[in-house]
């Protein structure tokens, strides 16, 4: 057994392993790249990105419109700027829903055994096995198209792979040594959810949240794409690149510039997912 | 007599961290070689350098002379097959899942195109009943998943041999087999040995086994050779430090033990008519096997009882119903008049914490996310009743019963070898404050040299700490070293229970009798005479008293052997 | 479908025959669509508002007493459980009924579209096996090198890339860029690029299923077993490798086949390929209830028989559950 410690003897930090392999370190950056973006969009965007008309429909890219304008005139850039704060929106809502009831079910699961245990895990199956897209379209249907019922949507259809990878995951940790050695020391069920169960289920779940950031989005992006989603005259990726359809022939850049972003921030989350899978990874670390 | 096999400056190296370095040895024909050493030593990258099947970005240099082709030499590609063969430890794993044993026989014979289809086949049955493989030309039609382990040792062994090599490489080719079947499994390869003249280089850990087949020994530590020669010569004058050491450490069942056995004191805890079948087990087993069936036993106060059985046996089961990890469907644990297998909820979490559990797998035992000092902590905070201060001045105290610093405490678990992780995990047991340990395999999982010295803490503290510890083991060799009493249990029933002395002196059941032949014993010079088979049934009924405080499975119900089905 | 059990453990004594096996799954397939059947009835009270009139808001002039008859035809004045057997017992007979617009049979509209639909998903799957397999067996043969990082990175970026821009961009170059392809129709040559589109996105994941599959086969102990006894790599490769490392990669099909039928939702509307799932799409927008009921329950029962097969091919595949 090697010894592998910093000064302080902790275990080495996730952050640097993170940065030193190469799809965690592109990921972070692109990642970091969009956060940015949406955080200063206001800062950032030349023009207003609802306002029709500045310069003209249809310019293509470059000059003062960096990006071209659309069929309403709207300068491209700025939309796609205020797009990333929708989507990085899409993202965390979404994945908090599927994540938090998801992690909910799997540790109740794993820690009830019995009727319980059966009970949530079967059904869980069941709704696994109806796939996320079936899931979020009925629900798109009974809720009717907005981008917040999408997000609801995507979220709820997620809940059952986070709640299977969560009971998978805890399921290992409940038959740990370490765990029965607390429950013959006498630990209640608080403090073996907080101390044993979940630090050691997170960095699983953290890998999965964050891959799952990236299935969120596309997802919400096909439903905006379909029209179930957002709707007019928002900046949301997916609506934008439905527009753009239409008018493939004679402005493909409509077409081009929003399936970019799209890809390249799933590609960041899908790349600093794989990292974080490497670097938080125990038996990596030893 | 010319070598077959002569290896001279074998050094393996990944990247510039050497593995193996400076190996010279010599193997002939019908010679036995054990190259024996602990784990990191090198000894299996030795046989994957011979066999040319190093891992990508391993190198190896030197010269191994095998007839007069240089297995080492760029550009050579071994005479894999036939000219060496090779067995891994984990039969579980050395065959291929999704296809049949008479494929994977055959396969090799057609591919060097030594014989014709129909007569590989033909050479493939007779090779299996040469292994000891019953109703072999049903065997070929089988998968892989339909026999057992020692089974499947006998199937790669007999795949090896078909090939006709000279030399056969054998990697701890019995340390995932139960000790019954080990024996059978190194009778047959020296069998091999002397009816072919092969020669076989054994690689192990284990001296027992070492003395039991070796004629020549190799003994590594760290990649590098630090002594070799005969094996009698090496056992009885060991040359190296490292290899009296290594030595002095083996446990040996044959040994004589000093101690008196505690006098007795009264019982402290005792399990009455315990019952436990696992679900999905059954089904095919017409009324089941048990993991537990009705088993009954008492403990003393202040002793060390051993629990020796092989695997299936049910020990383990037994061990997690005392420490109540596993409920029983029938029975009932009492410790001083408290039924341990009643109490719920607030009531238990205080009770159980008098029996507490040290575990097999050092490396699972500590959650990776505490330190040290949190993890012997632990259940401090949850008795309450102390201070934060009282606490690490405790923690403190426990950290050095256990021969630890107490600057340890700081520290994350994955810093810690598997024996230092061990004693953490004994430091938090005893945090407790209990009154019996149930300890399940706690040195199996070590080299030999760290499983006395953990055996010797455990030992020490059952004296200092004035504790009562059931010992789970399937070592009989341990075993003999640490128990005052031992019980002796298979397929979910006790056997034989009595005061070690007696059990080891003199068995009285059939089972115990061919267990203890078949526990090798590290030295060369002894000769010892036909093993008594393994009884194709035996008494399992309810324990008798033969000779005050030693119990025998005596009722006549006999049983038809789970033995035919898990060993041969 | 199971993709935790990956590898499963060798069947101890008195495992899950083949049948049990099998037997296990059909249930389970059983239970979903019967769940279907309960949510899709459930799905219309779930509808904020009331359902007829939402159906109808679209629709100029209609009467309240025509809303009424809609209502009572639809069983909608009845209490749910009432709703659920008269939904089963028209289910039993194959009625699913009648669209809001146009008053023709549900089951109708869907069986003239699903084989469009079938036909679209088995394509992509065949196009995503045919290149997603061989590229995930040779990254992992070249674990570690360029050519196994080059092509991960392209499989990763074939994962993050949306399928409707895949699609879109497809039709820009091939149908009208190059004019090779027709931009839309129901001919053989329109199903090319909506099977292409599907097929590429989903390759990517085969590759990486098959990769790490590989990798995990490629250290054990059975290989190298096979290479000590003198086989060629070729052979080891061929018989040892692949037959144990294709395993996982069938038990994920089933799953890989909703997602496509997930995925053709999308894909049809880009290329207007007239199967259910754009049918279900325009029945959304036109609130459409009965088509939307019965999609769903197609949808879950295409997915549970696939599923139900893949498994029984694993089942014949897999000696540890044919034989045990």
């Amino acid at each position: 057994m090697e010894v592998t410690e910093d000064a302080r003897g902790r275990p080495p930090g996730v952050l640097r392993r993170l940065i030193r392999s190469p799809s965690g370190a592109i990921g972070l950056v692109i990642v970091a790249g969009l956060v940015f973006c949406a955080a200063f969009a206001d800062l950032l965007a030349p023009h207003n990105p609802m306002r029709m008309g500045t310069g003209g429909r249809f310019l293509p890219p470059g000059g003062e419109f960096l990006l071209g304008t659309d069929e309403f005139g709207r300068d491209v850039l700025s939309r796609i700027l205020y797009g990333s704060r929708i989507t990085l929106m899409i993202g965390a809502v979404a994945v908090g829903i599927s994540l938090t009831v998801g992690m909910l079910i799997g540790m109740i699961a794993a820690l009830q055994r019995g009727f319980v245990e059966a009970l949530l895990m079967r059904s869980t199956d069941v709704l696994f096995s109806f796939t996320e897209t079936l899931i979020a379209l009925s629900f798109v249907a009974v809720l009717g198209p907005s981008l917040q019922n999408a997000v609801i949507a995507v979220g709820v259809a997620g809940i059952p792979f986070y709640a299977r990878t969560c009971y998978a995951a805890a399921l290992v940790e409940t038959s740990r040594p370490y765990f029965e050695a607390s429950i013959s020391a006498g630990a209640g069920p608080a403090r073996l959810v907080l101390v044993h169960l979940l630090p050691n289920v997170l960095p699983t779940m953290i890998v999965v949240a964050t891959l799952g950031v990236s299935t969120a989005i596309l997802a919400a992006a096909g439903l905006s794409f379909l029209g179930l989603g957002a709707q007019p005259p928002t900046s949301e990726w997916g609506y934008m690149l439905a527009g753009s359809r239409d008018y493939i022939n004679r402005a493909p850049w409509l077409m081009t510039i929003p399936g970019l972003a799209i890809a390249l921030t799933v590609l960041g989350f899908n790349l600093l997912g794989d990292g974080l899978r490497t670097s938080l990874d125990p038996a990596a670390r030893s | 007599m010319s070598a077959l096999l002569s290896v001279r400056d074998l050094s393996v190296r990944l990247g510039a961290t050497p593995l193996v370095e400076g190996l010279a040895f010599d193997l002939h024909e019908g010679e036995v070689l054990s190259i024996v050493g602990e784990s990191g030593s090198g000894k299996s990258m030795t046989a994957k350098a011979l066999m040319g099947l190093l891992p990508p970005k391993v190198r190896a240099e030197g010269r191994a002379l095998f007839g007069d082709v240089d297995l080492l030499a760029p550009g050579v590609d071994p005479p894999r097959g036939t000219g060496i063969g090779l067995i891994f430890q984990e039969p579980m794993t050395a065959l291929t899942p999704v296809l049949s044993v008479g494929l994977q026989l055959t396969e090799a014979l057609s591919s060097h195109k030594i014989c014709s289809r129909a007569e590989a086949v033909q050479r493939a049955v007779t090779m299996l009943d040469r292994v000891g493989i019953p109703n072999p030309r049903a065997r070929m039609e089988q998968y892989p998943h339909e026999l057992s382990g020692g089974m499947r040792q006998r199937v790669v062994i007999a795949m090896m041999m078909l090939l006709g090599p000279r030399i056969l490489i054998a990697d701890e080719p019995t340390t995932a087999l139960d000790v019954t079947v080990q024996a059978q499994i190194l009778d047959l390869l020296r069998a091999l040995v002397s009816e072919t003249r092969i020669g076989l280089i054994l690689i192990t850990h284990d001296m027992g086994v070492v003395a039991e087949t070796a004629d020549t020994v190799l003994v590594m530590q760290s990649g590098r050779s630090v002594e070799y020669g005969a094996a009698k010569t090496v056992f009885s004058t060991p040359k190296a430090e490292y290899t009296r050491a290594l030595l002095s450490a083996v446990p040996r069942i044959d040994a004589s033990r000093t101690e008196a056995p505690p006098e007795h004191r009264g019982v402290i805890l005792s399990a009455r008519g315990i019952t436990k079948t696992f679900p999905g087990r059954t089904a095919s087993q017409g009324r089941g096997e048990r993991a537990l069936d009705d088993v009954s036993l008492e403990l003393y106060r202040g002793e060390t009882l051993a629990i020796v059985g092989e695997s299936g046996s049910g020990k383990t089961t037994l061990g997690r119903v005392i420490a109540r990890l596993t409920d029983p469907e029938q029975g009932r644990v009492m410790m001083d008049g408290v039924d341990l297998t009643a109490s719920r909820g607030r009531d238990l979490r205080r009770v159980r914490r008098r029996v507490q559990m040290v575990f097999q797998d050092p490396y699972a035992s500590l959650n990776p996310r505490q330190t040290v000092g949190q993890t012997i902590a632990e259940p401090l905070v949850i008795g309450g009743g102390l201070g934060r201060a009282e606490r690490q001045a405790d923690v403190r105290t426990l950290l050095e019963k256990i021969g630890r610093r107490a600057e340890m405490a700081r520290r994350y678990p994955h810093e810690f070898s598997g024996g230092q992780r061990q004693r953490i995990a004994i430091a938090r047991a005893l945090a407790a404050g209990p009154d019996i340990i149930v300890a399940d395999e706690p040195t199996s999982a070590l080299d030999v040299s760290v499983q006395s010295r953990i055996l010797d803490l455990l030992k020490a503290l059952k004296e200092s700490e004035g504790l009562t510890l059931l010992f789970i083991s399937h070592d009989l060799a341990v075993v003999r070293q640490i128990a005052d009493r031992v019980a002796v249990m298979r397929a979910g029933r006790i056997l034989e229970l009595g005061p070690s002395a007696d059990v080891f002196a003199a068995p009285r059941h059939p089972y115990t009798k061919a267990l203890m032949a078949a526990a090798p014993i590290p030295d060369p010079t002894r000769t010892r005479g036909a093993r008594p088979p393994l009884p194709g049934s035996y008494p399992s009924g309810a324990l008798a008293e033969v000779v005050p405080g030693h119990f025998v499975a005596s009722d006549p119900i006999d049983r038809p052997s789970p033995a035919a089905r898990l060993t041969v | 479908m199971s993709p935790g059990a990956i590898w499963p453990r060798a069947a101890p004594d008195g495992a899950p025959t083949m049948w049990r096996f099998l037997g296990t799954r059909i249930a389970m397939g059983a239970l979903t669509i019967w769940i279907t059947t309960i949510l899709v009835t459930l799905l219309i009270h779930a509808v904020p508002g009331d359902p007829v009139q939402i159906m109808y808001a679209q629709s100029q002039g209609t009467t309240p007493e025509q809303i009424e008859e809609v209502r009572r035809s639809l069983g909608l004045d009845r209490p749910i459980p009432v709703q659920y057997v008269m939904f089963l017992e028209r289910l039993l007979q194959g009625d699913l009924g009648t669209t809001i617009r146009g008053g023709q049979p549900v089951l109708d509209v869907i069986l003239q579209r699903l084989p469009n639909t079938l036909m679209l998903a088995c394509a992509a799957m065949f196009i995503a096996i045919l290149i997603g397999v061989p590229i995930g067996f040779l990254a992992a043969y070249r674990e570690g090198s360029l050519v196994d990082i080059g092509l991960m990175m392209i499989a990763i970026a074939g994962i993050s890339m949306p399928h409707f821009w895949l699609g879109l961009m497809l039709l820009f170059f091939f149908a009208l860029e190059l004019g090779w392809l027709p931009v839309s129709g129901n001919g053989p040559l329109n199903l090319i690029l909506p099977a292409l589109t599907l097929g590429l996105s989903n390759a990517a994941i085969f590759a990486r299923l098959t990769r790490s599959s590989m990798i995990d086969v490629m250290g054990q102990d059975f290989v190298q077993t096979a290479y000590a006894k003198g086989l060629p790599k070729g052979l080891v490769l061929r018989r040892h490798v692949l037959r144990a490392g294709l395993l996982p990669v069938v038990t994920m099909m089933g799953l890989q086949f909703a997602f496509m039928m997930g995925g053709a939702i999308v894909v049809e509307n880009i290329f207007s390929w007239n199967g259910v799932g754009r049918m279900a799409v325009e029945a959304i927008f036109q609130r459409d209830y009965p088509i939307i009921q019965g999609f769903i329950l197609t949808f879950s029962v295409v997915v549970v028989v696939v599923a139900i097969a893949i498994d029984a091919l694993y089942a014949v595949l897999d000696p540890r559950i044919r034989r045990s």
